[in-house]
């Protein structure tokens, strides 16, 4: 039954969706893989912070995002390494380069933490845009939760396919928890595995947003309010708008 | 996923759209009316926005106008997870050889897929 979960809005919203938010946020205030809990709320904080960034206006401006003169616009709380993953993820996905994700690692990200951030960024840039598409307000940020993140690392990420290291699910084990709903999932599901965490709390959100994974190849039906084809336009139109090839 | 969804329904679709827009003529209910929303919404563009809102609230009815918002912001998060992690983006999951696809869209103008000289 819709529900009323959004402050500034009268438009109803799925319950199941309202959940996925209240849990995603409940997530994020936990202590994490690598990174506290204060520290994922502080990433949260950046990551609304680097919305309007000049230097990052700047860069999207410039015909190439290298060598821009500048600083972020930055709250401080979290260190220049993270400051520069959360604001280019942010504001100019679409012209990142292997050669970039080096450099923010070699500046002191572990690659943990990089993509432990990453996971964060794509939660809370979900959930804000889409209390800002209905006209509602921004959630507000969680109390940090206490406890010590757990460090875990699958034995089976490798560093291959990709510029961080993944977890195939030919080498996912029983320790890294569920991961994959089917051992031929895509790239785009594989891409958080080097933190099993962050995987599962985006793909809880995701799910909720696009659409629950049985019905993503069920292209004659639509478990939404709007056809397939609708459903199809927009993420195709945000992809482009983002520059992004996957 | 859209050319698929598409041909379920037995038509198809101008994949220029994706990179240039989707018009009235589409062929998909109120193509005119989610592209103009789909693309404020990404450049944080208010006043558009809402606009937008008020447009595809009458069309789609408060249901259709909630999935809409959801299937927008869903997509900034996977854009940013690809982009971010840098997987590869040269073949669909299934394998397929994609290139007359992405040509078709425009995809193969895109800064990553230039600098990886991947035109695969």
């Amino acid at each position: 039954m819709p529900q009323k979960a959004f402050s500034g809005t009268d438009l109803p919203v799925r319950e199941d969706l309202a959940e996925a938010h209240r849990r995603a946020w409940a997530a994020i205030a936990a202590p994490g893989t690598w990174l506290s809990a204060a520290r994922r709320v502080a990433v949260a904080a950046e990551i609304r912070r680097a919305r309007d960034c000049a230097h990052c206006a700047r860069i999207r401006a410039a015909l190439s995002p290298e060598g821009v003169p500048g600083a972020h616009d930055t709250l401080g709380a979290v260190s220049p390494a993270e400051v520069e993953l959360i604001h280019r993820v942010v504001n100019d996905p679409g012209r990142l380069s292997e050669k970039w994700s080096q450099a923010v690692l070699a500046a002191g990200l572990a690659e943990g933490e990089y993509v432990e951030i990453v996971g964060l960024i794509a939660l809370v840039m979900m959930m804000d845009t889409f209390t800002r598409a209905l006209g509602a307000a921004d959630t507000p940020l969680p109390a940090p939760q206490p406890g010590e993140p757990s460090r875990y690392r699958p034995t089976g990420a490798r560093r291959k396919a990709a510029w961080l290291p993944i977890t195939e699910p030919e080498d996912a084990t029983a320790a890294d928890g569920p991961m994959y709903p089917s051992p031929k999932a895509g790239y785009i599901y594989r891409a958080l595995s080097m933190v099993p965490q962050s995987l599962r709390d985006y793909w809880a959100l995701a799910s909720a947003h696009y659409l629950p994974g049985p019905a993503i190849y069920r292209f004659d039906q639509s478990v939404r309010a709007i056809a397939r084809p609708q459903v199809e336009l927009i993420a195709a139109r945000v992809s482009a708008l983002h520059q992004c090839a996957y | 996923m859209l050319r698929e969804s598409m041909h379920a329904q037995g038509s198809q679709v101008e994949l220029a759209g994706v990179t240039k827009g989707f018009g009235a003529d589409a062929g998909i209910p109120h193509a005119a009316a989610l592209t103009a929303f789909t693309e404020a919404v990404v450049l944080r563009e208010a006043a558009r926005t809402e606009s937008g809102r008020l447009a595809l609230r009458a069309a789609l009815g408060d249901a259709g106008l909630v999935d809409a918002c959801a299937t927008a912001a869903a997509f900034h998060g996977f854009v940013r997870i690809a982009d971010a992690i840098g997987i590869p983006h040269y073949s669909s999951p299934g394998g397929d050889d994609l290139s007359g696809l992405r040509e078709q869209a425009g995809i193969n103008e895109f800064y990553r897929v230039q600098g990886d000289g991947a035109l695969r």
